[in-house]
């Protein structure tokens, strides 16, 4: 026979065999196993279960080999290779070895020498491992020429060994040279083969993971800031339009625990916001509290609004919030479409999401209304000691000087409008002023010449915006716990002066009697929490005080004021 | 007869409302009003008005606390006058006739009269709840300081009045001897003298029965036979 034809001939048949082993490989990348695979991150709990399947794929290369004097040409060699330049001269070695011995039992004048080669290639595929990860160069580890070149090299050694060891010698160089080309062509071009369906379906589950990703992380992004503002009716559409845009499902619906509260896509025509809840899954989802999934396939989700409802499928995830059960999240496809996995898994983790979202905009709304709450109790505690005195002050005015109590009644009535109509967050300081003053006037005809006061403001600074409430407290303040306590002359100073950096706002008495309240009060507590809110957390209220001299409050504002 | 009575309140206008208001009812003969607790204190002592007319908030101190200056038999009926009742009721049924609040309406005033009157009337005395003093109001200059009853070594009284004394200062007070003995800690060591026992240096035994007290800062004040016994059984000797 002519050696080239037969050589040919042995191409072929290896070819076909290896066809088989591509079939494997290509079952292996299908396997869970295979989902969890991460070339960089190979730990020891693997490295059992890829000699194992190693030692079975090259096992496999000597049984579907062809008899040829007494030997066998095979592509035994592939599997040996692979598990060296994959997991190290360790798994290459053991795999060689093993498939090594198994050729070994089968006997013929190349046994030997032949266990040898599989054992020395293994080793040869870990040399590259290590060489490549010395390098840096793990991402081609699954390069299919280097799985091609090594096998390559691996095969020709593979010559050279069987021409040393085995006798006799000729026979030896008869058989080489038949199965040389072949083998040499045929392993090396089914470990390429093989390393780059690998390589592929790697790819495939990576970029899979990459646009999943991708996507819930777009989720998150638009829901959170619509979810910011609180969750209702409003809110939970245009959710509900994110999910659906992002998923591609069909339609989407949020319910409360009784009712629809959103629905977004096929079939809006007839399932309408406000409607009772109908669907018996979503109703399952609810009283089960757990996720019910109707595929389509084998259980249909059936419409019981609508005859021509084109939606067949569904998941319902339970909506809870703090471990409570507030409502649920639908995703619907309709009957000619197949309701995908990567959407069931993501209709599951945004519902997770949406979760912690409402949570967090739960707390940061009872948030503010405890810092409004707050502002609406200082307010109403300013007012009985102030009235009564305030009024008891014009009542006894009125006897002498009518004219005089008139002028006080339009301050009392002024201040009082001020502080119920003030509802908003911030005011001009020029407002605020104009709060204080009327206060001011009153509190002076009550101390008469026990009280002082000294106004020192910059015209400029009359715009400037503040939070709403800011002086009146600490005003009171100075006179209620420093010149009402005093025996002596009092002085309250207010100032507003513009820094390099900053606006302050000085506010000072002379009772220095602030030790004795020992720290901030309610009232300046809220000042403060508000200043720091509304204009910056470096802003804020200072105290100092001598004691029996004096105290001063000062508060530092943006130069420019506060924004909304 | 008219009742005597005192006004006692900071605010000047509220002063003026409320004499105006007693004199309406022309039941009252205003003896005086004053603005702060030590000019109460005096104007008490040497005009021993029948009732007080008293503002609760006030500089330094307060009206509650006036009370517990004023000497018992010279105790005269009170009557409460606030902005705001945030004291509960129930304090100033304890501690007071009655009370009014500001502005005062002049029929509810009347009342108060009638009731006060009719107290008067019966002969019965005021017998309020005191509480211990825990600090003395005393005059310095145009200032009143407040000494904290540990500060005190011993308090004297003389032509010159009371004098509160630390280890270093000498203060003039119009609370009265006789009240401090009964509502502070301190001891009595003689007819003129209060002493405060954790300021108790050293006692000097001298004849007849008489001994002296050397203070922690040095100053000798004499303690009489009467008193030496308890001294000494306060002091576990």
């Amino acid at each position: 026979m002519d050696l080239l034809t037969f050589s040919l001939n042995n191409i072929f048949a290896l070819l076909q065999q290896m066809s088989v082993f591509l079939v494997i490989a290509y079952l292996f990348t299908k396997s869970p196993f295979f989902k969890t695979f991460h070339i960089h991150t190979l730990n020891w709990r693997q490295l059992p279960f890829l000699y194992c399947i190693f030692t079975v794929f090259s096992i496999l290369g000597t049984y579907f080999g062809l008899p040829i004097n007494d030997a066998i040409a095979n592509t035994r060699a592939i599997g040996a290779v692979l598990a060296g330049i994959i997991g190290g001269p360790l798994l290459g070695g053991a795999v060689g070895f093993t498939a090594g011995l198994h050729r070994f039992s089968l006997g013929g004048f190349t046994a030997f020498s032949c266990g040898l080669s599989t054992t020395t290639e293994g080793l040869l595929g870990g040399l590259v491992h290590i060489l490549l990860v010395r390098r840096y160069q793990q991402h081609r580890l699954l390069c299919p020429w280097v799985a091609f070149f090594t096998t390559l090299v691996a095969e020709i050694t593979q010559m050279v060994i069987i021409l040393i060891f085995a006798q006799p010698f000729d026979d030896a160089l008869a058989l080489v040279r038949i199965i040389a080309l072949p083998m040499i062509l045929a392993n090396s071009t089914g470990a390429a083969i093989f390393v780059s369906i690998i390589r592929d379906q790697r790819k495939m589950y990576d970029e899979l993971s990459v646009t999943f990703s991708a996507k819930a992380l777009k989720m998150a992004e638009k829901t959170i800031a619509i979810l910011s503002r609180g969750f209702d009716m409003e809110t939970a559409r245009e959710v509900a339009s994110v999910i659906r845009e992002e998923t591609g499902v069909g339609a989407v619906a949020i319910t409360d625990k009784e009712k629809v509260l959103a629905f977004v896509g096929e079939g809006d025509d007839h399932h309408l916001v406000g409607y009772t809840i109908t669907s018996s899954e979503t109703l399952q989802a609810i009283r089960e509290d757990r996720i019910v999934y109707a595929d389509g396939g084998e259980k249909k989700w059936r419409c019981n609004r609508s005859e021509n409802c084109p939606l067949g499928s569904v998941l319902c995830v339970p909506l809870r919030v703090d471990n409570e059960l507030v409502g649920t999240i639908n995703l619907f496809e309709p009957k000619n479409k197949l309701f995908l996995v990567t959407n069931k898994t993501l209709g599951e983790g945004i519902t997770k999401l949406l979760s912690d979202q409402i949570l967090y905009s739960r707390y940061v709304e009872q948030k503010t209304l405890l810092t409004r709450a707050e502002l609406k109790l200082a307010q109403a505690q300013v007012n009985p000691h102030f009235l009564f005195n305030a009024l008891n002050t014009i009542i006894a005015i009125t006897r002498k000087d009518a004219d005089r109590a008139r002028d006080l009644l339009m301050h009392l009535s002024n201040f009082f409008r001020k502080n119920l109509k003030r509802t908003g967050d911030l005011a001009t300081l020029e407002e605020e002023l104009n709060h204080v003053q009327s206060y001011l006037v009153i509190e002076k005809a009550r101390f008469e010449d026990k009280l002082q006061l000294e106004i020192d403001i910059d015209p400029t600074l009359l715009s400037l915006k503040l939070p709403v409430f800011t002086l009146q407290p600490i005003v009171e303040n100075a006179i209620k716990h420093g010149i009402s306590n005093m025996l002596g002359q009092g002085l309250v100073r207010l100032s507003a002066k513009r820094e390099p950096e900053c606006v302050r706002i000085v506010v000072e008495d002379n009772g220095g009697n602030f030790e004795e309240r020992g720290k901030k009060g309610l009232g300046m507590s809220i000042v403060e929490k508000r200043i720091k809110n509304l204009c910056g957390e470096q802003h804020g209220v200072t105290i100092s005080f001598v004691p029996q001299e004096r105290t001063t409050i000062e508060i530092t504002l943006p130069a420019k004021g506060c924004s909304e | 007869m008219k009742i005597r009575a005192l006004i006692i309140d900071d605010e000047l206008h509220a002063r003026e409302e409320m004499e105006a208001l007693l004199g309406e009812t022309g039941a009252i003969d205003l003896l005086g009003s004053c603005g702060n607790g030590i000019e109460a204190l005096q104007l008490i002592n040497r005009l021993r008005p029948e009732v007080l007319f008293l503002d609760i908030q006030m500089p330094v101190i307060d009206g509650f606390e006036l009370l517990n200056m004023i000497n018992q038999e010279i105790m005269p009926h009170v009557v409460f006058v606030t902005a705001y009742d945030q004291y509960s009721l129930k304090a100033f049924e304890e501690k007071t006739l009655d009370y009014l609040l500001k502005p005062v309406d002049s029929r509810r005033l009347t009342l108060t009269i009638d009731k006060l009157r009719k107290t008067i009337g019966e002969n019965r005395p005021p017998n309020y709840e005191t509480e211990a003093i825990r600090r003395i109001p005393c005059l310095l200059g145009n200032r009143i300081k407040l000494i904290q009853l540990g500060d005190i070594e011993y308090i004297s009284t003389g032509p010159a009045g009371v004098h509160a004394v630390t280890a270093t200062d000498e203060y003039f007070t119009e609370v009265t001897l006789k009240v401090l003995e009964e509502r502070t800690a301190l001891l009595r060591c003689h007819k003129q003298y209060l002493i405060n026992i954790d300021s108790i240096n050293e006692i000097v035994l001298l004849e007849a029965g008489l001994a002296k007290i050397r203070t922690h800062s040095g100053k000798f004040i004499p303690v009489s036979r009467r008193y030496l016994k308890i001294i000494k059984k306060k002091l576990l000797i």
